[in-house]
């Protein structure tokens, strides 16, 4: 009985390992005009390869102009069904035009896609396709979750790596090894939700087709695409680094660690909708990089004193905040001056600042900004001399409201990354590539 | 940007082959014996973590589809805590046996995400049939690691535990998406 079940377990397993015909989920193989392209002369069909045979509806293929007008005809399979050519008619030089798919694989996956193509222009970004809408709430959610996670694996590394070198107590050791890790891991998730969250609001799908929307065009021809590749790889790797940092007490993978994730944070930045603006340079985009940096620093920083420091490590309170503070200098000055620089690039007019959205926005930042380093003057001149002078002045609660109000900051960084300057600065239509 | 999903799937076969193989080394010759080399006890938590962070790379490649990234994702993060929590018990960071319910835990999220990521029925096709047997699998073997936090001094928990890696092996060697069920005895492909 045994000999029977092991030879029919041989022959099922020799049965399944036998070469079918082996085949990918349905996906877009390539498309005429290719994806996110720019032609010469304008087409007369579009065509679309597929990796599997498809079923389509005559509506398969829609080819849209700036106005919403559908340029294309009807759809139809051709080669085995494994391509879709729709004709299309009407369209003119200068102009960009989206084309929006839809079919069904054997597999019963109805994937859809979105790509925008120009004649005699270049494509707009897939972010810019027509029928897009604009970021949302859930983006800016998105973009705060992804800032304070990053806060969190630089801020308690740096404080441990620069301020608080040497032994330190084991539960404050491990505290330092288990924020920045997690932090790590939040980015993965926050990223991957960010990207998809930004592709479905050009792909425009209820969420059970939006499970199978192809991201291609997002990753592959958008700034913030590109950079969401190199977060998921980078972050994974750092991951990685601070889990084997703490588990074989190899403390120096934690400075690899940090420079990767500080270096990472260009991602963030350059993926961002003001680094795809006509008036970006490679000065705004340092001074993007050292804002954010500077500023992921300042909160992980506070973080790492009020909630790691102070309740598991008494004897070490001193000395993490009187480091802190002097960091703190030279982290602010980067912070203000990268800031006001960034400002001035974006907002050319003083007026801007109460007469569009993105300067009033600006100014409730600054507000709150204000807020926070007025806290801060307060620790550096009042606590400060009294930590010098050996006293053990009652801090926490300050530290911890400091640390919420530079949490608000950086919603507040959130919303303006996703928001428009004045329209003086932008351009509406068609931007160099890689774009948004 | 797509690779090709044999090379994807043998490649995750391999790994998951050389997991089962040395978790099936050290319950045939004794956990004695099997760390005689200090380094061997770091082998299998290594290579989950390691594997972890690789898959990322495949993650990145997935982005044919929202459910494939988000399931490829799910994977490689699942792998990757496992593996470091289970590296942590090795070195001794970790003490209690309740930590392989981290393992449990794992397996129950990677066996969801294969059922999820899933919408045919068993007999649609060969990959749906071996993604229905994966996940379900998966879900079912949770039972180990959630046996060895209760019972740890039971060798049918690791025994079975590393069995689900080799029959996890075989049947990603296996998966190919719309050829039928049984290869070439199937009647097409």
């Amino acid at each position: 009985m045994t000999r029977r079940l092991v030879v029919v377990g041989v022959l099922l397993g020799v049965a399944l390992v036998a070469p079918g015909r082996a085949a990918a989920h349905v996906s877009l193989l390539s498309a005429t005009p290719e994806v996110q392209s720019s032609l010469d002369a304008a087409p007369t069909q579009i065509l679309l390869r597929f990796t599997e045979p498809v079923a389509i509806s005559p509506s398969a293929i829609r080819v849209l102009a700036a106005d919403g007008t559908v340029l294309s005809g009807v759809a139809r399979a051709a080669l085995g069904d494994l391509v879709v050519i729709a004709p299309v008619s009407g369209l003119v030089q200068g102009s960009a035009y989206t084309v929006r798919w839809r079919v069904s694989g054997q597999d019963g996956h109805s994937p859809s896609g979105v790509f925008n193509f120009g004649v005699g222009v270049p494509a707009p970004p897939p972010t810019e396709a027509v029928g897009a809408k604009p970021t949302t709430w859930k983006d800016d959610l998105a973009r705060w979750l992804l800032f304070a996670s990053l806060a969190l694996v630089i801020g308690p590394l740096v404080i441990r790596l620069i301020v608080l070198r040497g032994a330190v107590p084991q539960p404050l050791e491990r505290r330092f090894h288990l924020v920045p890790t997690f932090a790590a891991f939040a980015i993965l998730n926050v990223g991957i939700a960010a990207f998809v969250l930004r592709a479905s609001n050009a792909l425009q799908l209820p969420l059970p087709d939006l499970l199978y929307g192809d991201l291609q065009p997002f990753a592959e021809k958008t700034r913030f695409g590109i950079a969401f590749l190199a977060l998921t790889l980078g972050f994974g790797v750092v991951a990685t680094l601070l889990v084997f940092a703490w588990v074989a007490d190899l403390h120096r993978l934690r400075l690899p660690a940090l420079a990767l994730s500080v270096v990472l944070a260009s991602g963030i930045s350059l993926s961002s909708h003001q680094a795809t603006l006509p008036n970006s340079s490679k000065a705004s985009e340092l001074a993007d990089w050292l804002h954010l940096v500077s500023a992921a620093v300042w909160v992980g920083g506070l973080v790492a004193l009020a909630f790691l420091v102070w309740p598991s490590a008494p004897a070490l309170r001193a000395r993490a905040f009187l480091g802190f503070a002097r960091l703190a200098v030279g982290l602010v000055g980067v912070m203000v001056l990268a800031g006001a620089y960034l400002a001035l690039v974006r907002l050319p007019a003083l007026s801007d600042l109460w007469e569009s959205e993105y300067g009033r926005l600006l100014l409730v930042k600054l507000a709150i900004v204000a807020l926070a380093l007025t806290w801060g003057a307060l620790h550096h001149f009042v606590v400060r001399p009294r930590l010098e002078a050996g006293e053990q002045p009652r801090v926490r609660p300050s530290l911890v409201g400091e640390t919420f109000v530079a949490i608000a900051v950086l919603l507040l960084a959130a919303v303006l990354t996703n928001a428009s300057p004045p329209e003086t600065t932008t351009t509406t239509t068609t931007s160099a590539q890689p774009s948004r | 940007m797509i690779p090709r999903p044999e090379t994807a799937h043998w490649l995750a076969a391999a790994v998951a082959l050389l997991l089962g193989l040395i978790l099936l080394s050290e319950i045939v010759v004794g956990t004695r014996v099997f760390r005689r080399r200090a380094w061997r006890a770091y082998l299998f938590p290594s290579l989950a973590l390691g594997s972890g962070a690789f898959l990322l790379l495949i993650t990145i490649f997935s982005t044919f589809s929202t459910m494939h990234l988000v399931a490829h994702a799910l994977w490689a993060e699942a792998a990757m805590i496992a593996g470091g929590v289970q590296l942590a018990v090795v070195r001794g960071k970790l003490s209690s046996a309740h930590w392989s319910l981290v393992t449990a835990g794992a397996l129950l999220v990677c066996g969801a995400a294969f059922l999820v990521h899933e919408p045919n029925p068993w007999l649609f096709s060969r990959s749906a049939f071996l993604h229905h047997v994966i996940g379900w699998m998966l879900v079912a073997a949770a039972a180990f690691p959630l046996g060895q936090a209760l019972r740890p001094r039971w060798v049918l928990w690791p025994a079975g535990f590393a069995l689900t890696w080799i029959v996890l092996a075989l049947l990603l060697f296996a998966d190919r998406d719309t050829a039928p069920i049984f290869g070439r005895f199937g009647g097409a492909g």
